[in-house]
């Protein structure tokens, strides 16, 4: 019996002392990435400084954007690892920032939250991105504004349109900054056109849309249905994997 | 008495103020992040579908998982490929439709991100975020 009692406790005890934990040594990155950077990964790091060893249950990411990948599924006592974050840039620009959740079977740390700040260069910011005219609005010019970002020093902007329906005029208004002038020739039918802006010192492009919209019917010429605007759209628009069944239409379901 | 009173309370006020702006500053970034999306940006499901034809649905979510399935009629237009994806939804973009953005969750924030696109870059007007996301629109079709 009393061998008994004193297994009993001696467990207790050594389930009472016996403790995993997990300590990270940042659980909160900030990283900043070249302009032609196409991921940005941050490097979490861990030790286990406990005596038992910490199991990772789950490991999520606030966005399909960012992939996190542990080393191993299980840390005995005293190693060190990592989880790495990967933020997939692509056309994201500014402050972003994902989060990375870490569960565990530690007690004392069920759930950490890792926290992934990446400062993705601003190298052109365009503003608006779209312009449009409905179809009672005279076809006065409109304005497209364009900030180059202070490490990305721009001293000529080339602006092409993909129809010939609209004419565009380009004028530096300062350092870095230009005014792109856009105007419709005419409002009798529906038209649209992807204005490619491409800065001088880079081969990278950027894009704007305009559009001649919602023309009264007494304008749009036979054979022209107003939902049918004409836009070019480059053929890398659809991804290769899509079925021609996704290919997107401007119908609802 | 009083002065005393309210000198104390003054003082307490000003305490409690410097780790709030502290954080304030410290957290200026991720409080976009963190806040809840204004009711006035959401729409459910059967808000959206009871909008037809003058909806457009934008589906925020990677290319792979929008091949794999996504609303009928729906728009690929994800950040990834923001610059190549932007021209097909504005090519069926008009003035009176309302747009509706879903991602994959209601934690997923590509929606919320793609919608702030709409509305700051585009400036366009009548931009929502599906709540609930693909998840809620699939519950509604069993």
């Amino acid at each position: 019996m009393k061998t008994r009692i004193l297994t009993l406790a001696l467990s207790m005890f050594i389930a009472a002392v016996a403790r995993a934990e997990l300590k990270w040594e940042q659980t909160q990155l900030e990283l900043h990435p070249a302009a032609n950077d196409k991921e940005t990964v941050g490097h979490f790091k861990y030790q286990n400084t406990g005596d038992k060893p910490v199991r990772f249950k789950s490991v999520r990411t606030s966005c399909g954007c960012t992939i996190a990948q542990t080393q191993k599924e299980e840390v005995p006592p005293g190693e060190k690892g990592e989880i790495t974050a990967t933020l997939k840039i692509g056309d994201r620009t500014g402050v972003q920032i994902k989060n990375v959740t870490v569960e565990t079977d530690d007690p004392a740390n069920v759930v950490t939250v890792l926290t992934l700040k990446a400062v993705l260069p601003v190298l052109l910011e365009i503003k608006p991105t779209f312009v449009y005219w409905e179809g009672a609005e005279a076809p006065k010019p409109k304005t497209i504004t364009v900030h180059a970002g202070k490490d990305f020093p721009v001293k000529e902007l080339k602006v092409t349109s993909s129809s010939p329906d609209f004419q565009t005029k380009v004028e530096q208004v300062g350092n870095g900054e230009f005014k792109i002038d856009i105007e419709p020739k005419q409002m009798t039918h529906p038209a649209a056109t992807t204005l490619t802006i491409q800065p001088d010192n880079s081969p990278r492009r950027f894009y704007a849309g305009a559009r001649v919209t919602n023309v009264p019917a007494q304008n749009v010429p036979v054979g022209v249905r107003p939902q049918n605007v004409p836009v070019s759209v480059p053929p890398q628009n659809v991804p290769a994997n899509v079925p021609a069944k996704n290919v997107p239409t401007p119908s609802n379901s | 008495m009083k002065s005393l009173l309210l000198r104390q309370a003054l003082v307490l006020v000003a305490l409690a103020l410097v780790p709030a702006i502290g954080q304030a500053i410290y957290y200026r970034d991720r409080v976009s992040w963190q806040t809840p999306i204004p009711a006035s940006e959401l729409v459910t499901v059967a808000q959206a579908r009871s909008w037809g034809e003058s909806a457009i649905w934008v589906d925020a979510r990677q290319d792979e998982e929008f091949a794999r399935d996504h609303v009928p009629g729906a728009i690929l237009l994800n950040e990834d490929r923001w610059n190549d994806l932007l021209p097909q939804f504005l090519a069926a973009w008009s003035p009176e439709k309302k747009v509706v953005v879903y991602c994959s969750a209601q934690s997923c924030n590509a929606a919320r991100e793609v919608a702030k696109r709409l509305r700051d870059e585009a400036q366009l007007k009548n931009v929502f975020v599906l709540e609930g996301g693909w998840e809620a629109w699939i519950k509604t079709k069993q």
